[in-house]
């Protein structure tokens, strides 16, 4: 069993990935963020796969598995809640079986990839937010719903090479029900917080790119919220050293969002013209960066989000959510994922697989995309990995062919 | 058992044979002497006189990691689905995105139908080795390795700006190899990355960083020194300040100065060569380039050559990728900073012969090529993808073989350029033994890969078999035969076995103490530990399919 006892751990309960996550911390249920606590609470042993419902080997598992896959015409991998090894491991079976991959959080990783795709971006990671950043703007976000330690470990830092760290301007742009409690400076200064629903950020915020390339605006306000508002908004990003405009994509969940992330990133474009911006994309979960990033230098392309409903089995991974399940339909479900996963009808398949980060290795990509963490196993796991059970799955696959 | 070449053709430069006649014995996947009459022939192959070279090394290409795979993404107008073959389409699905920019096994299954058996990746951002080893990892049939950057990392221009010593320099740059599993050092516009994120917009040679209040020309100093210093083969890999600039050939010029005589190496100089003459204030200093590799001795170069067509350019030189985005094709461009250890710029270009300034690149590469000399200090490269795809270099070996062949694309060139350009009065003609020597034999020596690149007893046994043919380009589009390490892998240009290939590193000793300060640094600055930073040999052979070959150095 590959446990580290003096390394810190990577935590991957979400995109953030904190890795100074003691030992002693997880043993003793003393890590800071509700995420983590929970995912390190997990119970993942002493469950053995199923077939049907009732209990099964792991072989017969395996071959009941191939078995479906060798009658279905039209697979679907889907879930893909997993490290980067697990998505290597996907694709390999997607080839085979001539599956389509897709994620989760599809909807929301598609959202950024129609903006990168149609006009590209200009965007920073954490490392650089730490050290630079004098002015962060959320737009749409309090960030801390998705990653609980953002302020903590980035903005709230004790010291930065390039910037005053509690002297940082932090202002929230629209959106629901925002805790902005974190964005309070270590000295108790309050963020600024302009209130818009989410709903109405399209028109705020192509506002205020209208604003920074000095359009000029004759309305008074705008959802609103008042032009003078924004117009100091946007002099507070030109005169800023490094502003970072934050945004989450899942919090942008509404019919065309991506043209104002488009808004958002073209923002930061006109900015760079004279001063110094940057975009950052926070949240991301399940492996979703892994698994996109992954698949994209497998295959040449990003992950796509396929019509459910033209496909007849579906490969269900849920590694990093054990409640997620496919919505209900008339496929055949294999699950190869969380030992602890909750089922309200029992899937064809189930064949429990280690977790990357809780009881197997791995390595997963952080939420800013450049950085890359190495997984470990904080605890012993009776499951094998989710590439084991593939492998597997494959060779029944190769010897029916042969 | 031992696998029997007969009749081979040998171009060898490393033992300066061309076109000898003799047979190579491989055993264990390397070329062993004549054995014993006693000793048991397993498999001959005749080859009645066909070329045998060495598996060719292209040592500088973008094969891998972050600025690379947003490429990948960054075409989607340009995907089709492709019809794949066995045993190709047991490893890789048939989506497929622009040529400029392939998958991972497209990358490795390219290469080798060309005669390659070995990439590197040239622009490793240290901090994000990770994915650049699992995408080299993932991509199969030749070997692999990467040149990590330094020189706008905060680390190394506070170490300089607070004056520390060469030893703590030489330290951190062979802790950097260790740490990214690399096997060279590179440079990408010294001090101007980390420029740009102070809102600079050019950083020129002896221009103060507006920071640190250090030069690029001090950068470049450090680094060659402590590169030198530590003892490892491959020189300093200087990607030059002012890339792309009309006049930046003096820039060029004056880099090849700035390592007080230490070899360095300046990569795709194409982009590096570039006057103000004439009426677009746009012109080739290749002349003047190519003379000044000539004199000095301690220089190697990368050409960069460009060719027409669409393709994707990912550099780490995001300060100047961010002009250059203003003429980007299509129109969109992806600019990061990274960390506070680099930066990366991704922008589509189309190169257009009817296009002055890209006719006058095309020629000016060439004019490179054919006025350097010494083939074994100028590299056959297209900076792939950035001046054109990998799989373009048959086409430009023609073009550097067949002076005819040339002179006909020059004629098609936009006018003003051919106007600008004394390409016609290059008559030289590159021969097989040149090609080899700078496709083989000068890489492997440039980057320390002892057994690589030559056909003597004890070279690993990666070998390309050709047919003689008038047309080059065909020739060296389609070997008749491929061995990666003994085994045969292609045959008539067709992949028949899928082999994985391995990573080379170079990890010279080093004083462990400096571990103690950059741990410091990470704990106080930055958002991973600094642990989780290094790469281990277990990490590299994960999934199988990888494994590490360390270089001995010195």
């Amino acid at each position: 069993m590959n446990i580290q006892q003096n390394t810190m751990h990577t935590c991957p309960a979400c995109g953030l990935l904190c890795d100074d996550i003691s030992s002693e911390a997880v043993s003793s249920r003393q890590v800071s963020c509700g995420k983590a606590a929970a995912f390190y609470a997990r119970v993942t042993t002493g469950v053995s796969p199923q077939v049907g419902g009732r209990a099964a080997s792991l072989a017969e598992a395996v071959s009941a598995a191939a078995n479906i896959l060798k009658q279905s015409k039209a697979p679907l991998v889907a879930g893909s809640s997993t490290d980067v090894h697990g998505a290597r491991a996907l694709v390999g079976l997607s080839h085979r079986t001539h599956a389509a991959v897709t994620h989760l959080n599809a909807s929301s990783t598609l959202r950024n990839m129609k903006v990168l795709q149609h006009k590209g971006w200009q965007t920073t990671t954490l490392t650089e937010v730490r050290n630079r950043a004098d002015v962060i703007l959320m737009i749409g976000t309090d960030v801390v719903s998705h990653n609980a330690r953002f302020f903590e470990r980035v903005v709230w830092v004790p010291e930065a090479m390039f910037t005053v760290p509690s002297a940082r301007k932090i202002i929230y742009l629209g959106g629901d029900q925002l805790d902005t409690t974190p964005g309070i400076s270590p000295q108790g200064v309050a963020p600024q917080v302009i209130d818009c629903a989410t709903a109405q950020l399209p028109e705020v915020v192509s506002c205020l790119r209208a604003l920074v390339v000095n359009k000029p605006i004759s309305a008074a306000a705008v959802a609103g919220v008042s032009m003078d508002q924004l117009r100091a908004l946007a002099e507070t990003l030109k005169a800023a050293k490094y502003a970072t405009l934050v945004w989450v994509s899942k919090d942008l969940d509404y019919d065309h969002a991506d043209l104002t992330i488009e808004n958002i990133t073209e923002t930061v474009v006109a900015l760079n013209q004279k001063s110094r911006a940057m975009g950052l994309s926070l949240g991301g979960s399940d492996g979703d960066t892994s698994v996109n990033y992954a698949h994209t230098w497998l295959n040449g392309v990003i992950i796509d989000a396929p019509a459910w409903e033209s496909h007849d089995t579906v490969v269900w991974v849920n590694s990093y959510s054990p409640q997620a399940m496919p919505p209900a339909g008339k496929q055949s479900v294999i699950v190869l994922g969380a030992p602890d996963s909750t089922f309200e009808a029992p899937p064809a398949v189930f064949i429990p697989v280690a977790t990357p980060g809780l009881d197997c290795a791995g390595q997963q990509f952080r939420v800013d995309g450049s950085v890359i963490l190495p997984l470990t196993a904080v605890k012993p796991a009776d499951a094998p990995t989710l590439t084991q059970v593939i492998a597997m799955i494959e060779a029944e696959l190769e010897g029916a062919s042969a | 058992m031992i696998t029997l070449l007969k009749n081979a053709k040998v171009i060898d430069p490393a033992h300066g044979k061309d076109g000898v006649t003799q047979d190579i014995y491989i055993r264990d996947g390397r070329i062993i002497a004549k054995p014993a009459e006693s000793e048991k022939i397993g498999q001959v192959y005749d080859l009645n006189g066909k070329i045998v070279m060495a598996g060719a090394i292209d040592m500088h290409s973008h094969i891998g990691g972050g600025k690379v795979n947003i490429a990948r993404m960054l075409l989607p107008e340009y995907q089709a689905m492709r019809q794949l073959e066995e045993p190709e389409a047991h490893i890789c699905g048939a989506n497929c995105s622009h040529l400029a920019t392939p998958n991972t096994t497209d990358t490795g299954m390219r290469y080798i139908e060309m005669g390659y058996t070995a990439a590197f990746e040239p622009a490793v951002l240290a901090v994000n080795a990770r994915q650049a080893h699992m995408e080299m990892g993932d991509t199969p049939m030749i070997d692999k390795g990467g040149y990590a950057m330094l020189g706008n990392d905060d680390y190394l221009l506070r170490l300089l700006s607070q004056n520390a010593d060469q030893k703590t320099i030489n330290d951190y740059v062979a802790w950097t190899l260790h740490a990214t599993q690399t096997i060279g050092i590179k440079v990408v516009n010294p001090g101007g990355i980390s420029a740009f994120k102070f809102n600079e917009r050019r950083q020129d040679l002896d221009q103060q960083h507006a920071f640190y209040q250090i030069t690029p020309r001090r950068i470049l100093q450090a680094l060659s020194r402590a590169v030198h210093d530590i003892g490892i083969a491959k020189p300093l890999h200087v990607h030059c300040n002012n890339l792309g600039v009309a006049g930046n050939f003096q820039t060029t010029l004056d880099t090849m100065g700035a390592s007080d005589g230490l070899p360095m190496h300046l990569t795709h100089i194409q982009f590096h060569s570039y006057g103000t003459e004439g009426d677009k204030k746009f012109s080739s200093a290749a002349a003047n380039i190519a003379e000044a590799i000539n004199k000095n001795k301690h220089i190697t170069a990368d050409v960069g050559q460009i060719l027409f067509g669409q393709t994707v350019t990912a550099s780490g030189d995001n300060m100047m990728q961010h002009l250059n985005a203003k003429v980007a094709n299509p129109k969109k461009s992806v600019i990061m900073d990274i960390e506070c250890d680099a930066g990366c710029g991704v922008v589509p270009f189309k190169y257009r012969d009817e296009n002055y300034v890209n006719a006058l690149q095309w020629a000016i590469g060439l004019e490179v090529f054919l006025s350097v000399e010494d083939p074994w200090r100028v590299f056959l490269t297209t900076d792939h993808p950035n001046g054109a795809p990998f799989t373009s270099y048959p086409h430009l070996i023609r073009l550097l073989m067949d002076k005819t062949f040339r002179n006909d694309a020059f004629d098609k060139l936009n006018l003003d350029a051919q106007a600008m350009s004394n390409l016609k009065a290059l008559n030289r003609e590159y021969s097989l033994y040149e090609i080899a020597t700078m496709t083989r034999a000068a890489p492997a020596k440039l980057i320390g890969l002892h057994d690589r690149g030559h056909l003597g007893v004890g070279a690993a046994a990666d070998i390309t078999v050709y047919t003689e043919q008038a047309d080059k380009e065909a020739m060296f589009a389609k070997p008749d035969l491929v061995f990666k390490d003994g085994e045969l892998v292609v045959k008539e240009g067709k992949v028949i076995k899928v082999v994985w290939g391995a990573t080379h590193t170079a990890k010279p000793a080093f004083d462990l103490g400096i571990e103690k300060e950059i741990k410091q640094y990470f704990d106080r600055y930055h958002t991973m530990q600094m642990d989780h930073f290094k790469i281990s040999n277990d990490h590299i052979a994960e999934d199988g399919r990888n494994h590490v070959i360390n270089h001995t150095q010195g």
